[in-house]
Order: C-alpha cells, then sequence, then structure tokens
C-alpha cells in the first residue's frame, strides 16, 4: 500500500501521467482518493478528478480544495463556491472559519473562492478573501495582483511583510524536512535543489502540477511555483522551526511568490510517511543532476521525525537535522554560502555578484540542515530560472525575482544553503556533507530564514508598487519603480512586459516596440504580453516584424488567445478585416474569459461597418472585466459614429476614469464636446491632454480645428504653425492650414497649402481637398484659370502615381483643364 | 476611336484594398442571377477564385443582380473577364443599372470590353461625380465576344469608400505620426 503511493508519487514526479493514473486507479480500488483525483487534476484532465470527487464526499480538506478547484477549472463557479464556504443559500462559513478548517492551505484556498466571487462581480467580497489570503501568507502574488487588476489599491508595504515569526513559520511547512522544490533547472546550469517538506504534499502536488500541464490556473495563479525554500531545522528540534518558504513562482510572470507550503501535519495527505522510503527522486523538474544528488544523499532520507510525509516530489526528507540544502543555481549566479554565512548583510542585490555553490558550501560546519533559504541564497537570478522550471507549463516569467536580491542576502547567510546542486557542480557529498549537522541551532536558522524572507518581501513589495502603479494606470511611476529593480530581475520577461505595457498605455510606442523586442529576445517563449506587443506594432504599422510575430507565435502555442490577437491584428493591418475577424474569434473561442480578444474584434466590427455586433462585442469585454478602458473607449467610438453624442462622452468619460492620464481619450473627449457645441470646455480637454502629452499631435490638430471653428484664425494659425514643425509630412495640417487662409481671404496661399496637402495625400483625402478647391472657383471669376491649371497639373502629376481611385477623378481635372 | 484597342487590365482591386480607401462589400448584399449552368453559379462568381467562373444558361440579357439590405455607398466595381480562356464566353458589351429594385432600375453605365484579360474598374458615379447610394445594381451583359450565347464571369467585387467619421473630425491622416495618436485599440 505505502509503496504503491510512493510509486505512484515517482510516477507524477517524473510527469509520467499514465503510469501514475494507472497505479493510482489500483490503488483507489483500495482507497485513496485524494490520490487518484491528484493524478488526474494533474495529468489535465480536470473532469475526471471533479466527478470521482464529488462522487464521495470530501470530507478532507485536500479533497475540499481540490473539488473546488476543479470547479473553478470548469466555470462551476457556483459549485466551487458552495464547497468553499458553504455557497450562497445556506450559511456561510466567515473567513476565519475557512482558516480553521483548512490550516495551512487556507491561504490558497481563499485565493480561490475570491477569484470566484470576483467572477460571480461580488468584488467587495472577493477582494476581502483576497486580502486575508494575502494576510496569512504574504508570499502570494496572485492575490495581490487581482486585487490590483479590480481596481482596489493594496498597500503593498502592508502587504508584503511578515508580521510576525508566527506567520512566518506558519506559512511555511513545518515539517523539519526541507523542501526544496528544485524546480527548474536554470537555463544555464541545471540546478536541482530541492528540498522536499515533507509536510507538503499538497504543496508539493502543486509543484509538480505546475509542471504538468494540467490547468494550473488558480494555483499557478496563486504563484505555484514554489520554490520550496525550507529552512529546516532539525526535525527532533522543532516543529515550527524551519518551514519551507515555498517561494512559488508564479506561473505567468510574477515574481516568484512564496507559497506557503501547506500546513503541517494536518494537510498531509493520505500519503504519508512512506516517502520516507523512497528513494530520494528528483522533484519533478526532473533535473539530472538533482537525481544524482539525491540518489547520493538517499541514505538521508528519513521519515521525518514528525512523520510528515515528504512530498514524493521532492523526496528528500532530511534526516533530523540535516537538511540538504539544494541551491538552485539558476544563472550563472552562484552563492557563496561560506561568504555569505557570516555575512548577511550584503547579500548580493546586486544579481551581479556570482554566487559559488561550492562543495565546501556544503560542509560549513553549521551545515544547518539543508536549507531550502537555498532559495535565497541562490541567486536570484537561479532562483528565478528555477522557479520558472518549475513551472514548466506556463513560461517562466518572472522568476523569483523577488527572492534573489534579497534572498541572496538572506540565503547567503545561511551556510548551508546551498547547495551544492550545482549540476555542474554536482557534488553528492555536499548533499552529504549538508547533512551533517543538525548542529545548526534553529534559532539561527530561524533568523537566517527570516532574513531571507525578508530579502523577498522587500522585492516583492517594490514589484508589488510598480505594478499597482501600473493598473491604476500612472505609467510614468510605474516605469521608475520597475526600472529601479536590481537588473536581473529588469531583464526578466515579466517585468520588462509590465513596463512596456506601461509605455503602450502612454502612447509611446516606439519604446514599447523597444522593450517588447527584448522581451522576445529573452524569452521568446513567453506569450502572455504579445498581445500588447502586437498592438503596438499595429500602431507603429510595421507589418513585417507584425506577421512575423504572430507567426512565431501561433506556431508555439495554438491555444494561447494572445496568439490569435496577434494573427488578427496582422490581417487588419494587412486591412484583410473579415480574416482578422475569424482569428479574433478564435482567440475569443480558446479563452472566452480573455477580455482584449473582444476589444479587437469590435474594433475589427467597426471597420467594417457592422456597428451592431461590434456593440456586442464592447459589452462582452466589459462583462468580462469591467476596467478593460480599451472597451469603454471603443463604445465611445461607436455611438460617436452614430452622431450620438452625449452617449459618447459618457463612454469616454468612463474610459477615462479608468485611465486619466491617456491623452488620446482627452482629444476623442475634447471633440465630442466640440460637437456638443461644449467648445470651451472642449478647448480646456484639449489643453489638458497636451500637457499630459506635448507630444502628441492630434490634440494640437483638434485644438487648432476647434479655434477654427470658433473663428480664432491666428491662433488656429499659430497651432498650425507649430503643427507643421512637429510633423512635417501631414497632409491634413496643410488642409486646415488652407482652409484658413481661404477664411481669412488670403487665396494664394490657401491655394498653396491646398496643393500641398493633396501633394501629400495621393490616395486618401482627395474628395475634401478637392471640394475645398472646388468651393473655391465658384466666387473668383478672375482666377479660376490659373487655379484650375495649377490643380490639374497638381492633377496630372498625381494621378500618375497615384492608385487606380485617383485616376479616374484626376483625369476629368485634366480633360477639364485642358478644355480652356 | 476607329480601330478599338483591346481594353487594358486594370490593378488588382486588392491593392486598391489595401490603400485603405475603400472596402469590399459584396458580402453584405444578397446575389442573384438570371440563369446558371448547375456548379457555375453565385458561389464561384464571389469564391475569389479566378479559375472558377459563373457560366450563365439562359437567353440574353444575363444579369446579375445585387441587392443591399440598405442604401449603399458604391465607388467601384470591379469585374474579371478574360478573353484568352473564355474566348466567345467573354462578355463584350456590359450595361450597369441601378434603382431600388427590378421595376425601377436605371442604366448609369455601360461599357464596351474588347477583349479583356483581366480586371475592369467600372466607377460608378452620379452626375455630380460622388459615388452612387443605392439599393440595388444590376449588372447585364448585352453581348458576348463571337456572338456567344452565355457568358462566363470569373469574379465580381462592389467597393465602397471607407467613410471617415461623418463631421470628418478624424479624418484619414498620412503620416504615421498621426495615425498612432488616432485611436486606442
Amino acid at each position: 500500500f505505502l509503496v504503491l503511493q510512493a510509486a505512484i508519487w515517482q510516477a507524477l514526479n517524473h510527469y509520467a501521467y499514465r503510469d501514475a493514473v494507472f497505479l493510482a486507479e489500483r490503488l483507489y480500488a483500495e482507497e485513496a482518493l485524494f490520490l487518484l483525483a491528484t493524478c488526474y487534476y494533474r495529468s489535465g484532465k480536470a473532469y475526471k478528478a471533479y466527478r470521482l470527487l464529488k462522487g464521495h464526499s470530501c470530507t478532507t480538506p485536500q479533497c475540499k480544495y481540490l473539488l473546488a478547484k476543479c470547479c473553478v477549472d470548469l466555470s462551476k463557479l457556483a459549485e466551487g463556491e458552495q464547497i468553499l464556504s458553504g455557497g450562497v443559500l445556506n450559511k456561510q462559513k466567515s473567513h476565519d472559519d475557512i482558516v480553521m478548517e483548512f490550516g495551512d492551505s487556507a491561504c490558497f484556498t481563499l485565493s480561490l473562492l475570491g477569484h470566484v466571487y470576483c467572477k460571480t462581480d461580488r468584488l467587495a467580497k472577493g477582494s476581502e478573501c483576497y486580502q486575508k489570503s494575502l494576510s496569512l501568507n504574504p508570499f502570494l502574488w496572485s492575490p495581490f495582483e487581482s486585487l490590483c487588476e479590480i481596481g482596489e489599491k493594496p498597500d503593498p508595504d502592508q502587504t508584503f511583510k511578515l508580521t510576525s515569526l508566527q506567520n512566518f513559520s506558519s506559512c511555511l511547512p513545518n515539517t523539519c524536512t526541507t523542501l526544496v522544490s528544485n524546480h527548474n533547472i536554470s537555463h544555464r546550469q541545471p540546478e536541482t535543489v530541492l528540498m522536499e517538506t515533507p509536510q507538503d504534499t499538497i504543496e508539493l502536488n502543486r509543484i509538480n502540477l505546475e509542471s504538468s500541464n494540467s490547468k494550473y490556473s488558480s494555483l499557478n495563479t496563486d504563484s505555484s511555483m514554489s520554490y520550496i525554500d525550507s529552512a529546516v531545522i532539525s526535525p527532533d528540534a522543532v516543529p515550527l522551526g524551519s518551514g519551507t518558504a515555498i517561494l512559488s513562482k508564479q506561473a505567468q510572470n510574477k515574481p516568484k511568490t512564496g507559497r506557503s507550503l501547506l500546513g503541517g501535519p494536518a494537510a498531509l495527505s493520505p500519503l504519508t510517511p512512506s516517502f520516507g522510503i523512497l528513494p530520494l527522486e528528483t522533484p519533478s523538474p526532473g533535473d539530472g543532476s538533482y537525481l544524482q544528488n539525491y540518489t547520493n544523499s538517499s541514505s538521508v532520507i528519513d521519515v521525518p521525525s514528525t512523520g510528515a510525509p515528504s512530498k514524493k516530489t521532492v523526496s528528500r526528507i532530511s534526516q533530523a537535522g540535516t537538511k540538504s540544502v539544494f541551491s538552485q543555481s539558476g544563472n550563472s549566479r552562484e552563492v557563496t554560502p561560506i561568504l555569505v554565512a557570516q555575512t548577511q548583510s550584503s547579500g548580493p542585490q546586486t544579481s551581479t555578484t556570482p554566487q559559488v555553490l561550492s562543495p565546501t558550501i556544503a560542509a560549513p560546519p553549521n551545515a544547518l540542515p539543508r536549507r531550502s533559504s537555498r532559495l535565497f541564497t541562490s541567486d536570484s537570478s537561479t532562483t528565478k530560472e528555477n522557479s520558472k522550471k518549475l513551472k514548466m507549463k506556463f513560461p517562466p516569467k518572472i522568476p523569483n525575482r523577488k527572492t534573489k536580491s534579497k534572498t541572496n542576502k538572506g540565503g547567503i547567510t545561511q551556510p548551508n544553503l546551498n547547495d551544492g546542486l550545482e549540476i555542474t557542480k554536482l557534488d553528492s557529498s555536499i548533499i552529504s556533507e549538508g547533512k551533517i549537522s543538525t548542529v545548526a541551532p534553529q534559532i539561527q536558522a530561524f533568523t537566517l530564514q527570516k532574513a531571507a524572507a525578508e530579502g523577498l518581501m522587500s522585492l516583492l513589495r517594490d514589484m508589488g508598487k510598480g505594478y499597482l502603479a501600473l493598473c491604476s494606470y500612472n505609467c510614468k511611476e510605474a516605469i521608475n519603480i520597475l526600472s529601479h529593480l536590481p537588473s536581473h530581475h529588469y531583464n526578466t520577461g515579466w517585468v520588462l512586459c509590465q513596463i512596456g505595457r506601461a509605455y503602450f498605455e502612454l502612447a509611446e510606442y516606439m519604446q514599447a516596440e523597444r522593450i517588447f523586442s527584448e522581451v522576445r529576445r529573452i524569452e521568446n517563449y513567453r506569450v502572455e504580453g504579445m498581445e500588447i506587443y502586437s498592438t503596438t506594432l499595429w500602431h507603429l504599422q510595421k507589418d513585417v516584424a507584425l506577421s512575423v510575430l504572430s507567426k512565431d507565435l501561433t506556431d508555439m502555442d495554438k491555444n494561447s488567445p494572445e496568439a490569435w490577437c496577434a494573427a488578427g491584428n496582422c490581417f487588419s493591418l494587412q486591412r484583410e478585416h473579415d480574416i482578422a475577424i475569424k482569428f479574433f474569434q478564435r482567440a475569443i473561442q480558446v479563452d472566452p474569459n480573455y477580455a482584449y480578444a473582444y476589444t479587437l474584434l469590435g474594433h475589427e466590427f467597426v471597420l467594417t461597418e457592422e456597428l451592431d455586433k461590434a456593440l456586442a462585442c464592447f459589452r462582452n469585454a466589459i462583462r468580462v472585466n469591467p476596467r478593460h478602458y480599451n472597451a469603454w473607449y471603443g463604445l465611445g467610438m461607436i455611438y460617436y459614429k452614430q452622431e450620438k453624442f452625449s452617449l459618447a462622452e459618457m463612454h469616454f468619460q468612463k474610459a477615462l476614469d479608468i485611465n486619466p492620464q491617456s491623452s488620446v481619450l482627452l482629444c476623442h473627449i475634447g471633440v465630442v464636446q466640440h460637437a456638443l457645441k461644449k467648445s470651451e470646455k472642449a478647448l480646456d480637454t484639449l489643453n489638458k491632454a497636451i500637457n499630459i502629452d506635448p507630444k502628441n499631435p492630434l490634440c494640437k490638430f483638434h485644438r487648432a480645428s476647434v479655434l477654427f471653428a470658433n473663428e480664432k484664425y491666428k491662433s488656429a494659425l499659430q497651432e498650425l504653425e507649430e503643427l507643421k514643425q512637429i510633423v512635417p509630412k501631414e497632409s491634413l495640417v496643410y488642409f486646415l492650414i488652407g482652409k484658413v487662409y481661404k477664411k481669412l481671404g488670403q487665396t494664394h496661399l490657401a491655394l498653396m497649402n491646398f496643393s500641398w496637402a493633396m501633394d501629400l495625400d495621393p490616395k486618401g483625402a482627395n474628395n475634401q481637398i478637392k471640394e475645398a478647391i472646388d468651393k473655391r472657383y465658384l466666387p473668383d471669376d478672375e482666377e479660376p484659370i490659373t487655379q484650375e491649371e495649377q490643380i490639374s497639373e497638381f492633377g496630372t502629376d498625381e494621378s500618375q502615381e497615384s492608385s487606380m481611385t485617383d485616376a479616374d477623378d484626376t483625369q476629368l481635372h485634366a480633360v477639364e483643364s485642358d478644355e480652356f | 476611336m476607329t480601330t478599338p484597342s483591346k481594353t487594358p487590365p486594370g490593378a488588382d482591386p486588392k491593392q486598391l484594398e489595401r490603400t485603405g480607401t475603400v472596402r469590399e462589400i459584396g458580402s453584405q448584399a444578397v446575389w442573384s442571377l438570371s440563369s446558371c449552368k448547375p456548379g457555375f453559379g453565385v458561389d464561384q462568381l464571389r469564391d475569389d477564385n479566378l479559375e472558377t467562373y459563373w457560366q450563365s444558361d439562359g437567353s440574353q440579357p444575363h444579369l446579375v443582380n445585387i441587392q443591399f439590405r440598405r442604401k449603399t455607398t458604391v465607388k467601384t466595381l470591379c469585374i474579371y473577364a478574360d478573353y484568352k480562356s473564355d474566348e466567345s464566353y467573354t462578355p463584350s458589351k456590359i450595361s450597369v443599372r441601378v434603382g431600388n429594385n427590378f421595376h425601377n432600375l436605371q442604366e448609369i453605365r455601360q461599357l464596351e470590353l474588347v477583349e479583356p484579360s483581366g480586371w475592369i474598374h467600372v466607377p460608378l458615379t452620379d452626375t455630380h461625380k460622388k459615388p452612387i447610394r443605392t439599393f440595388m445594381i444590376q449588372i447585364a451583359v448585352l453581348a458576348n465576344h463571337q456572338n456567344g450565347r452565355d457568358t462566363h464571369m470569373r469574379q465580381i467585387k462592389v467597393y465602397t469608400p471607407v467613410e471617415e467619421s461623418s463631421i470628418g473630425k478624424f479624418p484619414r491622416c498620412t503620416t504615421i505620426d498621426f495615425m498612432m495618436y488616432r485611436s486606442i485599440r
């Protein structure tokens, strides 16, 4: 029985889902509901897990949690809610009840519950859940992110801090063994450091989950991959000791979030102590070295005194007192434990300090039990990598940024930390050495751990501030904050994507494009955030780059809405709107909860003049995400086209409330106000727009046209002259100048400008210009000939170059002039 | 002109589309034919494939009726005809009529084709030289080359000018700098 369980966990750790499922089904015939459900869920078949668990009453919190997760994945939100909190009709459990019931996994439970509430429009309750979840476990990033996205403004300083030791330890698994999950193999060096915390079977499961392809959405979003960093204090010593802080890296680009290992023994699944018997397995990431390390240290495997089953994945159960700290060596940074050990301080904040994991480190005298703090120690880069790897499923997005800088600090101080696992260094001996000493006083371990966690917290705080600023559309500030992150964190996909998005929202498309191409260079497997890149390229009209991007993304991942959005943008730029519509609809099919796909589809329908469908699309986008200001803008545009100006203004205003710094929005509002005859207000708004973004030429243009309409010709001219300097090739500018001169009676200048305008725009606004010129002919009898000659001259020139549509028109002109 | 010269082929309408000044709106209309051979009907006329064609199967004039749901501005018609492949099936005299319904059609354009070998662009303008606004367009093939009875037509496209916003407040810009700021996507 136990052997079977062990075998199953081993299979799970190696992602051999078919094996795992088969064995689990056999075991299930005897027992072990949760194990089978886990196998199903991890292998990506949430519906199987769902039906299985539903068929039996789930009493243990783990089963409940897994069932709730399956429900959410299958969009059965009401059911999920009912399982977790008693449902809408029954008496609902308070958050404290939940905390008590789920123990260590309460933070994840609350996070999941918050997700359900937000999706069902109960934002207040949702945000409450998220807050509570964060207070229980400040290592989680996704509740924080969700809070920012629904518009709340959580305070990163308050959120990401370790309030007490109690908290700290409660966040981390209690068992003595430390789990280090070495999830990732850093690109550069395989690292394996996984400390396993026996207790957290679930946690480990999660980790496995991440690596598996299952829809790990919520967990993942909860910062799944966790680097389990557990400073393990000798098992005998203190149950509290070291929890392992599992920093989970968010699968999605979130900085590593520490994931607290699910509770203590209580949370342990039925899988149990047998793990101790198991050979060390390489944790799911399957680092080769890891394996080696493990096998070497197999002797170390011990059932922790607490008997908590170690997660199979981690498979490392350290012996009493000895904890191996596996360091993940992600990037080249390696921790130099020894050095570090004593220094607590300097922790290489910067990624620059290479940390060397040396075998010797392993042997430090204080062989603190393996400490997962490795996570901290390892260079942030490494940890990041590792965590990234953990999340195999998702392209690593920013892994542990946080951990890095700070962890380094802390980590380094921990002697054990690391590592040795560097694959490059593979030193099994290290591990064994690591085991050595149980000596480490728990206190020392504890403080080290705390220091490491502090480091992480401070990183989380910074990132949190940056993200919060971005979600409130304080883009400049967000860019500022994020640019001050240590460079090894800065140069990762997640951070750069956020910065790119900030530039995008500021309408600085060139900058955004630069940043995004950097992201593509360093993390070309990343799809999240690429839809913004594709829209940036669309604005810049770089069709080649856009089609390369869309081809690459669709080849890479056909199941991601971002790839199809990019493809749709590509065809939209080529003006093949029907195909673009098809692709955007595909994006919606792939993920019906992706608001941006609806927005883009709406824009395409506007371009094909199917305004009703466009309205429906924009409304859908708002249904999915009420803070999606692009959709509000889209609605405003449609009403503007239909000349329902007050409705248009209202919608634009709503968009502006969400994103107050957008000069384009202000510009549109100004235009609408002018159309509503509120010209004073219009001018005010346009002035505001120009103040916010002096580089926006359209604002000036519209200001000039409002002035023109109000007959303030001199100021209009002045504005236009300035504009001419900024954008010398824009035909509209000359056209407007021509109109102003015409009104002022300076016909020569007017004609000159009109002809310039026509020159610059052979295909476009010909009609308008020609009309303007035609009107010119009638009143003045003396000049018609000369004028027409001029025009026809230009006309014939153009006809040679221009497209077919113009040919007829200009030829007509030429014909007429010939007659004179 | 005494010696009829061959009708020169026009540019590929796709290029027209790419300028962004016109949009193909055939999909917003109901198409019908006076007659057709099975397998050579409306679908083949509108499938974007120059290899497939409509073949009529009745007496002249052969008609293609395009009916819109609402009064639509039409700027250009593009017809693909190729003498080399269709020989006596190639239309030689085409009349374009517009109106509100079948009883109300008025001819606005008549064109003579001489051995066409590609796309023919037919701008449809009214007396004020603006694109016409109509509910229905009828393309009538009055005669074919070599006095053929039936006709082949390979493709027909209908283009409407891309409207700028009614007030012209967001007119089409020519430079990317302006266009970047034109909208939020």
